[in-house]
């Protein structure tokens, strides 16, 4: 277990001792991140830096309107004003104006409607930002403004005016298991509230557009999945995928947020009529209008147990407010569905899940993707049950907890690790921090260094609470990847590339990938390719799969690579292997330089790598193996609350996680701060506000992230059970820490004012 | 944003006649406010005049033990200076309680009096809005506004005003020296601001073209013994739900004298005189500060989402209070 006095200083973890033979720097160790020291001194460049020589400014004209019919647009007043190149619109569009990860519902440009404030209706390309602005101002739309349809509930149960043609509904997850009719002797029921957050990535859309001589276009951008981009910008444009070609630019965060399309058809469908290169990036206000959010939800929920608190039933209805378009809203339905009971084993189930349409703005993934709005209401829950049956917070999780070989809501068994009572064990047994003593440190306090309190009036609580995550994409998604790894000597020395079109989005999935050639290959010099179409998709980078997946892929050419350069060896005696530059046997030690056994060849291999294969959900009962990997964390809250002023200081936030294997434990620590940091930004402040469909607060002004003085220090306690179908036994890292720190940081106020707290996030008014 | 000119004027008598010249002229501190107005399209000058160099940028001695502070002194000097932590230090509280580094050491005395209200829909152009355009309406008052009045508001705006450091200085009875063109006047620093009343376009009671020279702090035997506390959505960088600057005379176990203000409740610093004559005289004990608080607060009407500000305020108070009380009897 590793103990911290600072957010920084957590050292890991419980890594096994390395063997001598491995290449520095491979799986298991902590090396340099390579864009470590340029983002640290600010001098990395983000796709917003990128810059062509004389390139044009894309600028959106959308819509202020959460609703309105289109009934006139001008763009003859924008196409006078000087430095114009092009103003386009719907018309303009010359391919399908339709894009959308899971249906393509969603219009490149308005035509004759608009659902959303912030939908795009017309793109202007000029010589400055400033002239782009200017000839927006002279673009005339006339709306007929609708009623905006905002009420999720509503949609669910079909009442209200249709968003789409088909209905408000995109989509309805039920779950069956066991007896719908089931009783038992304690009931508790609840009915809660998770608000709208943002994943407040830092750096804003932002991409260049380059015309290609062939007809076609270069498009340079910061997103998530490069070739489900490429597949919606081709159907738009109406060129063939080889002529859309995209690279990844440097990715300020995304946290779900890019993987829908923002500026990517509009850059190059601007480039493409001017003939010249298009610049587009958003302004932070911009940002709020120009991606997904999470889902806020309404969720009822009913849990019967015995008297000793072993459940007997869970019955819940959930909705999830899909906003103006689907996005990934039938996915993050069938999370919250699959995972709705959490890490608990509960022979009766009943889960209805609806994610609707309506006019307010659109959601989609955001790290945690459904399974975080159902942990805040099962976790309150078993809070609850709890106190009902006069039981301990853990004790009634781990006399529920689901564990290997479980049969999930879904008749899904679990097949590997599922250590649910070890993790709150875990977090249960960690030193609890010191109270107060002496002059309090302000910033430890209630209200921080806005001296609201100086101890008085301040109570303690303490939380617990467990999460469950899906890894990987499920309900029977061809989910792969694909590595190119080569060999060759270079300068006397061995050195291995790797290709793959895997999005480093921040998470350091770059040094990963090196860690696995290095180990793989025997080589330290590993050299990781820029990210682009020219090869193979790797999928998404969300979900927590790219280390499982493109990491299993990079494997996997390494190996058929290793295979090829040990095939060179001939048949020797004992088994071979490679290590710190050499080909070794098992009997005969050290046999010949790598470099000798390549000579003047290049080695290559390009690998396409699939994790196991899921089911879809039975329509009717929710049945299926939909998921390919379970991953949970538990976290301990410890809060002083102000219960004069309503304000809590969060003290402390510790965490047990099975990661299965930490390939880099620094990177494992990172992913665990930074999730349960996101966790406590939606526990206590983060939330965009709507009314009639428009947000109040698009600016880090008005919505507030945490800071550093918001943020406790971490215990934090890394499992390694490694799952046997995964590649090195890894399991997905990024987002369960998200899951469990919300509810029990609430855990934790609930504990300390004894106030029912069911929204998310939870305000002074709450509280006082 | 609208194309400005820029201009600098070697002397104040200059700066003045400008900007009362061309009512589409402003006067630019630091810009942290007024430069983000711009952008929104909320404000567009034509003309901004730079006074930066020409308000005074020193700390005075007053001979009555008060301080003169120049309307162009940055933030963060202000909240460093020695004799303010010393004689003042609400003042200094106040102003580190605001913002970030960055943006006190670029905002002004001057500046920071004159920012103008959070309000989400002031700030939005396409939102209805009687401070920005009269008439319009109010989109606030059945909208968002948990940061909204509970004092002194009107159907016209339920606005607050957002300067930490009005309440504190509202709470020290400065007064605030503006320079206009038919020369300089005073105005009591609980003054400068108005209420909406039926004009919410007017955020204070000064005339277009008026200047802020200096803020004088009278000098106050107490002024040591005082506090600003402030209750935000997170622990740095964020505007004030409600807060607080109090200073406290006890002698005897009885309140001598007493100065409150609050903010975060109204459209101006809210100096509280109930409070402070229901104090005078009386034990300095939390049930009287309890007392004077609920006789303060009385008339507070909230609107459906900013209720909780009223106990809020009630408790800050009476903590702020009693801690003050405590020191001044260790004393
Ligand atoms: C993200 C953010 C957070 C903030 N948080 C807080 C906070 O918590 N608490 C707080 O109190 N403030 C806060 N502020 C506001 C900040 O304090 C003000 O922006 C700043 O004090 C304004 O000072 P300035 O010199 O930059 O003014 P400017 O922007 O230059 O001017 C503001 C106004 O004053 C006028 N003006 C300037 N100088 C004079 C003068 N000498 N005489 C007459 N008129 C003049 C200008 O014409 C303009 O109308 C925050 C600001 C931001 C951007
Ligand atoms: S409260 Fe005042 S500033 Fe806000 S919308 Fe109403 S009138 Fe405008």
């Amino acid at each position: 277990m590793t103990s911290a006095t600072s957010p920084t200083s957590t050292t890991p973890v419980t890594t096994p001792a390395r063997t001598s033979e491995e290449a520095a720097g491979g799986i298991g160790s902590s090396p340099v991140r390579p864009d470590g020291t340029t983002k640290v001194r600010g001098e990395f460049a983000y796709s917003s830096d990128l810059w062509h020589e004389d390139m044009l400014w894309g600028a959106t004209l959308r819509s202020p309107h959460p609703s309105a019919r289109i009934t006139g647009l001008d763009i003859a007043g924008a196409l006078a004003v000087p430095g114009v190149y092009a103003v386009l619109t719907h018309a303009d569009v010359p391919g399908v104006n339709r894009y959308g990860l899971e249906q393509p519902d969603q219009p490149v440009l308005a035509e004759d409607v608009v659902r959303y404030q912030g939908e795009p209706v017309a793109l202007v390309a000029a010589d400055h930002p400033e002239t782009a602005r200017r000839a927006m101002e002279r673009i005339r739309v006339d709306y007929e403004e609708l009623e905006p349809v905002t009420d999720a509930q509503a949609a669910a149960e079909g009442k209200g005016p249709a968003v789409h043609p088909g209905g408000n509904v995109v989509r309805h997850v039920p779950i069956r298991r066991g007896d719908p009719r089931a009783t038992a002797d304690v009931v508790v029921t609840g009915t809660y509230e998770v608000g709208m957050q943002d994943q407040a990535f830092l750096g804003p859309e932002s991409g260049l557009a380059v015309p290609a001589e062939d007809g076609g276009i270069d498009l340079y951008v910061a997103t998530q999945w490069l070739h489900v981009d490429q597949q919606q910008i081709v159907a738009a444009l109406g060129l063939p995928p080889e002529k859309v070609r995209l690279t990844l630019g440097g990715v300020g965060g995304a946290f779900g947020g890019r993987e829908d399309l923002s500026i990517q058809v509009h850059a190059c469908l601007l480039a493409l009529h001017t003939g010249k290169p298009v610049k587009m990036v958003y302004n932070r206000e911009e940002s709020f209008y120009g991606h997904v959010h999470r889902h806020p939800a309404v969720l009822h929920y009913e849990h019967g147990a015995d008297r000793d608190g072993r459940l007997v039933y869970v019955r819940a209805r959930i909705v999830l407010d899909g906003g103006a378009y689907a996005s990934t809203t039938g996915a993050v339905a069938g999370n919250a569905a699959t995972l709705g009971v959490g890490p608990y084993d509960v022979p009766n189930v009943s889960v209805d899940c609806w994610g609707v349409y309506t006019n307010n703005p659109p959601c989609g993934a955001m790290r945690g993707f459904g399974a975080v709005q159902a942990a805040f209401a099962y976790e309150s829950q078993m809070d609850k049950l709890a106190q009902a049956c006069g039981l301990d917070p853990v004790e009634v999780r781990t006399r529920n907890a689901m564990s290997e070989g479980t049969v999930m809501p879904t008749g899904q068994v679990v097949d590997s690790a599922a250590p649910v009572a070890e993790l709150l064990r875990r977090v249960r047994d960690m030193p609890l921090p010191a109270g107060p003593s002496g002059e309090p440190d302000l910033r430890r306090l209630p209200g921080g260094v806005s001296n609201t309190t100086h101890g008085e009036g301040v109570v303690r609580g303490v939380g617990y609470a467990v999460g469950i995550k899906n890894i990987c994409f499920s309900e029977g998604f061809d989910d792969y990847s694909t590595a190119r790894v080569r060999l060759q000597a270079v300068g006397g020395e061995p050195a291995a590339t790797v290709q793959t079109a895997a999005c480093e989005v921040g998470q350091g999935l770059v040094t990963v990938l090196q860690q696995i050639v290095r180990t793989e290959l025997g080589v330290e010099q590993v050299t990781v390719e820029p990210m682009d179409t020219s090869i193979g998709s790797a999928g998404s980078s969300s979900a927590s799969r790219q280390t499982y997946v493109t990491g299993g892929a990079v494997r996997a050419a390494a190996l058929a690579v290793r295979k090829g350069l040990l095939g060179r060896v001939g048949h020797v005696p004992g088994e071979l292997s490679v290590s710190g530059g050499k080909v070794v046997s098992t009997r005969d030690g050290v046999l010949a330089d790598i470099v000798d056994v390549l000579g003047d060849d290049v080695l290559e291999e390009t690998v396409e790598w699939r994790h196991r294969p899921t089911e879809s959900l039975d329509p009717e009962t929710g049945q299926g193996t939909a998921h390919v990997q379970y991953a949970f964390a538990a976290h301990r809250a410890v809060v002083d609350v102000d219960t004069e002023l309503g304000l809590v200081k969060v003290v402390a936030l510790d965490c047990a996680q099975d990661v299965g294997k930490a390939l880099n434990p620094q990177a494992v620590l990172g992913q665990i701060q930074g999730g349960s940091a996101q966790g406590l930004g939606l526990a206590v402040m983060e939330e965009i506000q709507t009314d009639g469909g428009l947000i109040r607060n698009p600016s880090f002004t008005d919505y507030l992230i945490p800071t550093v003085l918001d943020m406790p220090p971490m215990n934090i306690d890394v499992l390694e059970l490694a799952d046997p179908h995964a590649p090195y036994g890894v399991r997905g890292v990024g987002e369960p820490p998200t899951i469990s720190s919300t509810p029990a940081i609430v855990a934790a106020i609930r504990a300390a004012t004894g106030k029912p707290l069911t929204r998310v996030p939870v305000r002074p008014e709450h509280i006082i | 944003m609208i194309p400005f000119d820029y201009r600098r004027p070697d002397d104040i008598g200059t700066a003045v006649a400008t900007v009362t010249g061309n009512p589409r002229a402003a006067f630019l501190g630091g810009g942290t406010n007024l430069v983000d107005h711009m952008k929104l399209g909320v404000a567009e000058p034509e003309l901004l005049v730079d006074v930066t160099g020409l308000t005074s940028r020193d700390i005075e001695r007053l001979p009555d033990g008060g301080l003169r502070v120049g309307a162009g002194v940055r933030n963060s000097d202000l909240a460093a200076d020695p004799l303010v932590r010393e004689r003042f230090p609400v003042l200094a509280q106040a102003l580190l309680s605001g913002a970030s580094g960055q943006l006190r050491n670029l905002a002004t005395t001057g500046g920071n009096l004159l920012q103008r209200t959070r309000c989400v829909y002031f700030q939005d152009v396409t939102t209805p809005c009687n401070k920005r355009e009269p008439g319009q309406g109010c989109s606030a008052l059945e909208g968002y506004h948990r940061h909204h009045a509970v004092l002194g508001a009107s159907r016209q705006c339920v606005a607050v005003h957002p300067s930490d450091l009005a309440v504190a200085l509202a709470a020290l009875d400065a007064v605030v020296r503006v320079q206009g063109p038919g020369g300089e006047r005073t105005i009591p620093a609980e003054t400068l601001h108005r209420l909406p009343g039926e004009h919410p376009e007017r955020d204070t009671v000064l005339e277009h073209g008026e200047l802020i020279t200096a803020v004088d702090l009278p000098g106050l035997p107490f002024g040591p013994r005082s506090r600003y506390r402030k209750a935000r959505d997170r622990a740095s960088f964020a505007f004030a739900l409600v807060s607080v600057a109090a200073a406290l005379d006890v002698a005897g176990g009885l309140v001598r004298d007493v100065r409150i203000a609050f903010g975060g409740l109204a459209h101006k610093p809210w100096r509280a005189r109930l409070a402070e004559d229901a104090l005078r005289g009386r034990p300095a004990a939390p049930d009287e500060f309890r007392a004077a608080a609920e006789a303060e607060l009385a008339d507070a009407q909230p609107l459906r989402d900013n209720g909780f500000k009223v106990p809020m305020a009630r408790n800050m108070l009476v903590s702020v209070l009693t801690e003050l009380s405590a020191e001044d009897g260790a004393a």
